[in-house]
């Protein structure tokens, strides 16, 4: 019996990566990948888990042999199906990747050809075959995915399609040759909740349909858990943990893994709902935001796109307020309309008892010291050519010009403590800073200038998990501090649940829900509300 | 006395600017890494010392002066009509004198025969031997001899020379108190190659033309190689003075265009589309034959050939610099308009910067780089166009020297029969060796300044 099912899995195992080192020749670095070994069986999934520069994505590119050019692979084997892939020459790899192995990529925006219709671009995926024979695969296939009407979406440009739809053709392209195995490559990181799920389901359909073993990437820790029988976790190039799935999520070994699963569930330290209440910081009434649609000369009626449409919030002095929507829910058109940043069409913002939409040239310049807003890539909203102490200055330099120049260095020295950096910092450009530190930056910019209300753009979305904690952390420390507002906007019902007191969710531009965090998230009425916490993936 | 013309002052200014920007760069960390990535590769260092070698050749011939002479007769002194550079004063030798026509490289005799009347009344046809040079050889009777002597004379020359300096070197270096001879040597292998092999070129050449005319002469008996020497700073000025004339507009423009948007946008767009559909070649003859008539009119405005051909030259910088602006204008639009979406210009928008400082501040440093590659890409695209300019007969003033004129020239002396070929051939040459340093230059430095290229590869 033992030796039967010894025998099964020996001769299952379809892929594996036995002591693989690699290295990137470049003039300044040398990233490796350090001794990775994982296998995978056939029909099985596993996940590759890890933050951004870990090496997931190298790892797989070593697999279907589509390295940069300055990519060594030192040492190492790669099996699949009892050949060696490291080994093979180029067409024979190509043969392959033609019927074997095939890949999804992250933006399906950017692996799709603008100018091919859908059906030219699945047609670079099948033999040579009637034409006829060939649109009713390719309809078929359509359809396995999830397409419905696929006949018509077939003559459709990858522009005309949502970004779901194309993740689906995307992989529509990647099964066509029913391949053995599946290379994703963070497909849903780019796709909101609702669709990522939809995603997600899909594969594990196609997985039993198919017999097909999927290698799946990502640095979601819920994601891979919903999906993966085995996984595999890797930092700075190795593997630190190679478990099944239920194993990891019950009782990781590792340390790192033990810190990964710990931030990826976030929780506040303390609870602001009972401090100052009734002391209004922001008041928003029936704001409305419509974007002219630019149509022809000749049109007589001016369309509209009513990109924030009759929507009030309020929020109390020390507390916060999130906004939870999909993206063009119309989240981060609130936050520019709050900040001056975009026209808006009617209603009126109060901050502090004054109407800032009314309020002109002198007043408003000194009034915006109350409102600042924090960005969501810390890596484009810090000006690469300045160094970080004139990026802080900034600010200072146009809302509080009365300062000096000690005053002021004395204020730089404190707020670049108090996020946690060197004072060495202010003599530093952007790029010599991680992600974290950026945004850490970004915070202290903002921090200076002493607001009441804080406007957080998605914050943390485009940071690791490690570093998002600790950005998380560093705002509810400097809330608890300074008693500063926040609005909070997110993609992730789940952050926000943690972290705010009071909860809107938006929807094309309205808002279906608003109320106490704690209310919506544990027994709402609203259908969307509902849709949207069962799409988020849980750590099972 | 010193004479300043008009290409020479805005010369004067290009050389200070470049100067102050090394300056600014020394102060600036990020830009100066950038810059020292162009230093680090070979093909840099190369480009950088040849074109810093013609850069020069074009200084000392912007340096111009009068001589002051005696007058004999009125027994004051007073100023020659002549105005000379300081290359000339150096090159003296090689077109103090000239031959009556023609005559090839290296040749003894002029390239035509003429008929001599011997001492007996006797009509003889003869290749007559030249006047000055090309029978005064210094150190062998055989002219391969001679050659090779020269050249191991000037090497003799080279050593002594770098001797010299690698003492003043060693003494320095002895000064700071770091006892290792070895370091001028440990400076930089490519640099100091370079460099070798220009100095003991140009002493080479400096050596022959005392004794032959290297590259020939032309119909008058001028020495072709003094003709292109000359020319380099014709080359050079127009490929730097016409980008110091496009840049303002291309720059103001192209940001305002950009940033601003909407009916500015529309008016500039307006302004470089119309300037575009004009071909260039017709504005450009167009307005030279303006200049032309202006001068024909008013010959009083002028003290002499010299400054009418300068103005001449001066006049096509502008011209061309206001006829290629738009490309750059274009591009900068973009990227400004790309610019004014990015996370940082909207924080700063946040503080209530206004238009000004946003500019200042965030557009232009981060434009700066698209403008560097420009003008190292322009450069030799406008040194290709004097010389098709030149060759269509409405570039530069015909007494100017310069490759365009030297290849309208050669039109006439390739249908003659034998070929006149080395007129043409010194041209392409000289501007062959400075259009391609420049284009490995501004590879180089597209590489070290685009982000887009492989050096930030994460």
């Amino acid at each position: 019996m033992l030796l039967t099912q010894g025998l099964i899995k020996i001769m299952s195992k379809l892929l594996e990566v036995k002591n693989l080192y690699l290295s990137i020749e470049s003039e300044n670095e040398n990233k490796i990948l350090k001794d990775i070994n994982f296998s995978i069986n056939s029909s099985e999934i596993l996940s590759l888990i890890g933050e951004s520069g870990s090496g997931k994505s190298l790892t797989a590119l070593s697999i279907i042999r589509l390295l940069e050019k300055n990519c060594r692979i030192k040492k190492g084997k790669i099996i699949f199906n009892d050949t060696d892939l490291l080994s093979l020459e180029e067409q024979n790899m190509r043969l392959i990747r033609k019927n074997d192995i095939s890949m999804i990529f992250q933006e399906p925006m950017r692996s799709l050809n603008p100018v091919m219709s859908i059906y030219d671009q699945l047609l670079e995926a099948y033999e040579k075959e009637s034409r006829k024979k060939i649109k009713r695969k390719i309809i078929e296939n359509l359809i396995s995915v999830g397409i419905d009407d696929a006949s018509r979406v077939i003559d459709l440009f990858p522009h005309q399609l949502s970004g779901g739809m194309k993740q689906r053709v995307m992989i529509a392209m990647a099964i066509a040759c029913k391949p053995k195995l599946l290379i994703a490559d963070e497909p849903t990181t780019s796709l909101d909740v609702t669709i990522q799920k939809q995603v997600l389901d899909l594969l594990l359909e196609l997985r039993n349909d198919l017999n097909m073993s999927i290698l799946f990437i990502t640095h979601d820790l819920a994601v891979a858990s919903q999906i993966s029988d085995n996984i595999v976790v890797m930092k700075e190039g190795m593997v630190v943990e190679n478990s099944e799935s239920k194993k990891f999520f019950e009782n990781p070994k590792s340390l790192y893994s033990k810190t990964l699963l710990a931030s990826s569930s976030y929780n506040r330290k303390n609870n602001l709902t009972n401090s100052l209440k009734n002391n209004s910081v922001l008041k928003v009434n029936n704001l409305k935001v419509y974007f002219k649609e630019k149509k022809s000369f000749i049109a007589q009626n001016q369309d509209y796109k009513k990109a924030v449409d009759d929507i009030s919030i309020s929020i109390d002095a020390g507390a916060t307020h999130a906004i939870v929507g999909e993206s063009g829910s119309g989240k981060t058109t609130i936050a520019k309309a709050i900040m001056g940043l975009t026209e808006v069409t009617d209603g009126d913002i109060r901050i502090l008892d004054k109407d800032i939409l009314k309020m002109e040239g002198k007043e408003k310049l000194n009034f915006r010291k109350n409102y600042q807003m924090i960005f969501q890539d810390p890596f484009s909203s810090l000006n690469p050519r300045m160094r970080v102490g004139s990026i802080i200055k900034e600010g200072l330099s146009f809302l509080k010009p009365y300062m000096n120049t000690v005053e002021t260095n004395e204020c730089l020295k404190n707020v670049i403590e108090n996020v946690g950096l060197e004072e060495s910092s202010l003599y530093k450009y952007p790029h010599q800073f991680s992600g974290g530190q950026r945004q850490r930056i970004a915070i202290a910019r903002v921090l200076v200038l002493d607001p009441r209300l804080l406007i957080c753009d998605e914050p943390t979305s485009s940071l690791d998990v490690t570093v998002q904690k600790q950005v998380l952390d560093l705002l509810t420390e400097i809330q608890t501090k300074n008693q500063i507002s926040y609005l909070f906007i997110s993609h992730d019902i789940n952050l926000v649940a943690s972290i705010s007191d009071t909860l809107s969710v938006m929807h094309q531009g309205k808002i279906v829900e608003s109320g106490k965090t704690s209310d919506i998230i544990n027994n709402t009425s609203n259908d969307y509300t509902k849709k949207l916490l069962s799409s988020v993936p849980q750590i099972l | 006395m010193f004479v300043f013309l008009l290409t020479d002052i805005f010369f004067y200014i290009i050389i200070f600017s470049i100067g102050l920007y090394i300056f600014y760069v020394r102060k600036t960390k990020d830009i100066l890494e950038t810059w020292k990535h162009v230093f680090r590769s070979r093909t840099g260092i190369i480009s950088i010392v040849v074109l810093s070698f013609f850069l020069l050749i074009a200084i000392l011939d912007s340096i111009h002066i009068k001589e002051k002479i005696y007058n004999e007769q009125t027994e004051s002194f007073s100023y020659e009509s002549e105005i000379k550079s300081v290359l000339d004063i150096i090159l003296l030798p090689t077109y103090k004198n000239y031959e009556k026509s023609y005559s090839s490289p290296f040749s003894s005799n002029l390239y035509s025969k003429e008929t001599i009347i011997l001492e007996n009344n006797i009509e003889r046809r003869v290749y007559p031997k030249l006047l000055y040079k090309g029978n005064h050889n210094k150190y062998a009777s055989d002219n391969t001899a001679n050659i090779l002597l020269t050249f191991i004379i000037s090497l003799l020359k080279y050593f002594f020379v770098f001797s010299i300096f690698y003492l003043f070197f060693y003494f320095r270096i002895i000064f700071k108190s770091k006892n290792n001879i070895f370091i001028p040597f440990k400076l930089n292998k490519v640099f100091l190659m370079t460099l070798s092999i220009i100095v003991i070129l140009s002493i080479f050449l400096y050596e022959l033309s005392l004794q032959y005319y290297v590259l020939g002469t032309d119909k008058v008996g001028v020495d072709v190689l003094y003709k292109s020497i000359k020319s380099i700073r014709t080359g050079i000025l127009i490929g730097t003075l016409t980008t110091i004339v496009m840049l303002p507009f291309a720059i103001f423009l192209g940001i305002f265009a950009g940033y601003i948007g909407g009916f500015v946008d529309d008016v500039i767009q307006y302004i470089y589309t119309t300037l575009n559909s004009i071909p260039s070649v017709l504005l450009i003859a167009s307005a030279i034959l303006m200049l032309q008539v202006y001068m024909a009119n008013n010959p009083l405005n002028f003290e002499n050939i010299y400054e009418r051909a300068d103005l001449r030259l001066f006049f096509l910088c502008m011209i061309l610099g206001l006829t290629s602006w738009t490309g750059l204008c274009r591009l900068l639009r973009g990227e400004s308009m790309k610019l004014r979406e990015v996370e940082y210009v909207q924080a700063s928008k946040t503080f209530g910067l206004n238009r000004f400082s946003i500019i200042v501040r965030h557009i232009m440093p981060n434009i700066m780089h698209i403008v560097i590659i420009t003008i190292v890409l322009d450069f030799s695209a406008l040194v290709l166009a004097e010389a098709v300019l030149s060759y269509v007969n409405i570039g530069v003033d015909p007494t100017t020297y310069s490759w365009g004129n030297m290849i309208n020239a050669a039109r006439l002396e390739m249908s003659k029969e034998p070929i006149v070929w080395w007129s043409l051939f010194s041209a392409f040459t000289f501007m062959f060796i400075l259009v391609l340093f420049a284009n490995l230059f501004s590879d180089v430095v597209r590489d070290a300044f685009d982000p887009r290229s492989n050096k930030n590869y994460e």
